[in-house]
């Protein structure tokens, strides 16, 4: 079953308020990456950042929707 | 000893991991070993770290994955594999492995002199093929 991009987008967002973030299919509609900058990682270890992610979407890792997830953080740019 | 009479005294599989992470100052949770990784994911993890020629303990998740699961949940909440830890803490999978070890952090947390640029390292954000990546196999 494909996941819904948009779906897991909004979940991320809700999370992390203020955060940008794209979710993009790697291959096949389960092994998908989450591209996200938030305000709430400042001062975070990077795998604390990719927990913080992980734990927006996890029911849906939890119900098999996805199978694998990259992600990828960083710092919103400044200014 | 199994008799049951003993079972308040058996370390459970969470405080056996618990142990080897104490134990250990770098150790892998991987697929497979390092000289026959059984994950895309796990060879590449294996690769840096022969890269900047660390000494580190491996341990083979795959035959007793769920109970390791379940462990590494417990202890760090986190339940796929490969596992980096580095002096008790869990440093992360094979993604964060990857940008640390690009932008030099890895070596710095492992006390390793950077090898110099590699033109086959990843680039800090690149991307595998998405056709030709490897597959992570999930239970």
């Amino acid at each position: 079953m494909a996941a819904d991009l948009a779906e897991l987008q909004s979940m991320i967002e809700d999370a992390l308020p203020g955060a940008s973030v794209e979710v993009l299919d790697e291959g096949g509609g389960d092994h998908l990456r989450a591209v996200v900058a938030a305000p709430q990682f400042d001062g975070l270890t990077t795998i604390d950042q990719h927990r913080l992610v992980r734990a927006a979407v996890q029911t849906r890792m939890d119900d098999g929707t996805i199978h694998a997830l990259s992600i990828t953080t960083s710092l919103p740019a400044a200014g | 000893m199994n008799e049951s009479g003993t079972s308040g005294n058996e370390p459970t599989v969470t405080e056996k991991v618990r142990e080897l992470i104490a134990e250990n100052e770098v150790l892998l949770f991987m697929k497979g070993t390092p000289e026959a990784p059984q994950c895309g994911f796990s060879m590449r993890v294996v690769g840096i770290l022969d890269q900047l020629g660390t000494d580190y303990a491996a341990l083979d998740v795959l035959p007793a994955l769920d109970p390791l699961r379940e462990a590494t949940g417990e202890i760090a909440d986190w339940r796929t594999f490969p596992q980096l830890y580095v002096k008790g803490n869990l440093v992360g999978g094979c993604d964060i492995v990857e940008e640390m070890y690009a932008s030099g952090d890895l070596a710095g947390l492992l006390g390793v002199e950077a090898p110099p640029p590699n033109p086959d390292a990843p680039a800090p954000g690149a991307m595998p093929p998405a056709s030709s990546g490897p597959i992570q196999i999930e239970e």
